[in-house]
């Protein structure tokens, strides 16, 4: 197995009185497309958050590149190469596709942010990359639409878009088929299975046929706690999973 | 969508508009008062219109700016350039602090501490008379040269003149940043913090600079007060102050740096002349802030646009 890109060790996150995720562990391999799949309410999302630095782990740590990132917050972990996108579609609605991913590019490109004394450069923000990265979803001929006019769909992958900006070495990405119509699932399936292993690929989702297609490994989540892990066919036949997850679906 | 070029017409407009103003309206000091409140009130535009911050202290750095610059003149024999450069830079240090505590927090705690603060300065101010003159206010503050003993701003239209030039330096400041690549990471903060956290963006960083800079923007407004009052009355740093740098912002609008010119122009205006008339005539004030809250969310320049787009409307419905 090739070495471990990000490492979380007896990680939890309470709520109040809640435990929404205890005691988990979890290693994540460079160049791998690892799904992370359990019923509603199982963690997954507060996990994402967890490792992507929305919300701090009340408990354990959490290693990206032998580095302990646990206290680092969510945008200096962008910067270090990491980045996700969101369950609820969050983009700039009001700006176009252009500027939604140009904003993404600036964030990356060094002290560009803070220039307050002259226009954009467009040698350190492209709008060629942007028209690039907007190619690479699928959204090419609405690049000067405005966001929030775009189909479910096209938001869908405007989020993977901006998320790729940064040029990320590990990309989470939250359920990002959700609400999609047919030919877009499949689209972007295709899409995301061709990111690893050039990227490693942290991915929720509840399409199953698809977690099964393209996952390089699963880790299977309930209650908070990591019931079932490995590589599709080994998850396919797991009966605890069945139990848990799969048996309450079928 | 915004115009994003600097310098626009909108600059080139607001130059001559500064210019004309004097021959335009009734009374030199009237064309002052506007250049004084538009100033304070672009401070209210730069967070609100560009970040999305709503602060209701920004008469804290107002009253600091007037009350810096008024001792430095009086008490120090310094120019009135010096003066206002240093009034500006005491209100960048001032609103960096208070803002290091004031960003750590959203929504209407971020407004009760912007808030807090206000009333802090105002208490203090009252609290060291030997300062600030307490109640009774800073007075015989000597009209000042320019710099180098150089352009006497006792005469009134050279006065008009060195106010002019700070408030459209302010404005043009302002119009810089908006369409500038920092402009752009504000803009999204208003849009989505969120967002432009999970981006890359370190949001507080960004919000504290930008209360670092409007603070030094409304210190500049307290300072050219300073300037044309010769006095500093207490009221500079009260909590009315900032109400008024807000109330300008936002009935000219704060999408753009011209609504606080209009929204200033507007109100001292209607002070001015129905001041006189009717001694309540704030009661217009509040209704029409009413208006426009209710009614315009874009100020009175939102009108003009919704007038100027009404004919095509109509062709296209």
């Amino acid at each position: 197995m090739a070495d471990p890109l990000l490492i979380a060790r007896g990680l939890g996150v309470r709520f109040g009185s809640f435990q929404a995720i205890s005691d988990l562990d979890l290693s994540v391999s460079l160049g791998a497309l690892h799904s992370v799949i359990g019923p509603n309410g199982a963690g997954k999302t507060t996990l994402f958050n967890a490792l992507s630095g929305t919300r701090r782990p009340t408990q354990g740590e959490i290693r990206f590149r032998g580095l302990p990132i646990t206290n680092v917050p969510a945008c200096r972990r962008v910067h270090l190469g990491l980045s996700r996108s969101f369950q609820l579609t969050n983009i700039f609605r009001d700006l176009s596709v252009a500027e939604n991913i140009s904003l993404a590019l600036q964030a990356v490109a060094g002290r560009e942010a803070w220039a307050f004394w002259r226009a954009r450069d467009p040698s350190r923000v492209s709008r060629d990359r942007a028209a690039e990265l907007a190619q690479t979803v699928g959204l090419a001929s609405r690049f000067e639409a405005r966001a929030g006019d775009l189909s479910h769909g096209a938001q869908r992958a405007l989020e993977i878009a901006m998320a790729l900006s940064s040029d990320p070495k590990l990309l989470f990405l939250d359920e990002p088929l959700a609400g999609m119509g047919l030919d877009d699932v499949h689209r972007t399936k295709l899409l995301i299975r061709r990111l690893a292993p050039e990227r490693t690929v942290v991915l929720i989702e509840h399409n199953m046929s698809v977690v099964l297609d393209i996952s390089d490994t699963i880790t299977v989540l309930a209650q908070g706690r990591k019931i079932a892990e490995g590589s599709p066919q080994q998850i396919r036949s797991n009966a605890e999973v069945k139990n848990a997850y799969l048996g309450s679906a079928a | 969508m915004e115009d994003l070029r600097f310098p626009n017409w909108i600059t080139l407009a607001m130059g001559v508009t500064l210019v004309a103003m004097p021959w335009i309206l009734p009374s030199l000091t009237l064309a002052s008062e506007i250049l004084v409140l538009a100033t304070g009130a672009l401070s209210c535009t730069l967070l609100l219109g560009s970040v999305g911050l709503l602060s209701f202290g920004q008469g804290l750095y107002f009253g600091l700016g007037a009350y810096v610059s008024a001792i430095l003149i009086r008490d120090f024999a310094v120019g009135a350039m010096a003066a206002t450069l240093a009034a500006s830079v005491a209100g960048c240090l001032v609103a960096a602090l208070a803002g290091l505590l004031i960003v750590r927090r959203q929504g209407v705690y971020f407004v009760m501490l912007t808030l807090a603060f206000a009333q802090m300065g105002f208490f203090l101010a009252l609290a060291f008379p030997k300062l600030t003159g307490g109640e009774n206010g800073f007075g015989n503050v000597t009209r000042t040269t320019v710099a180098f003993e150089q352009l006497p701003l006792s005469n009134p239209l050279l006065l008009y003149g060195f106010l002019a030039l700070l408030c459209f330096g302010a404005f043009a400041f302002v119009q810089r940043i908006i369409a500038s690549p920092f402009g752009s990471v504000l803009n999204a903060i208003r849009h989505n913090d969120s967002r432009a956290e999970a981006l890359g963006y370190d949001v507080r960083r960004f919000k504290l600079a930008a209360i670092t800079i409007a603070g030094g923007i409304a210190a500049l407004s307290g300072a050219m007060n300073t300037l044309l009052l010769s006095f500093v009355p207490l009221s500079a740093i009260d909590v009315e102050s900032s109400e008024r740098l807000l109330i300008a912002s936002l009935i000219g609008g704060v999408g753009s740096p011209l609504g606080a010119f209009i929204g200033a122009a507007v109100l001292s205006a209607m002070s001015d002349f129905l001041s006189p008339i009717w001694p309540r005539w704030s009661t217009i004030v509040a209704v029409l802030l009413i208006v426009t809250v209710l009614f315009l969310r874009d100020g009175l320049l939102g009108l003009g646009r919704i007038l100027r787009r009404r004919p095509k409307d109509a062709l296209n419905g």
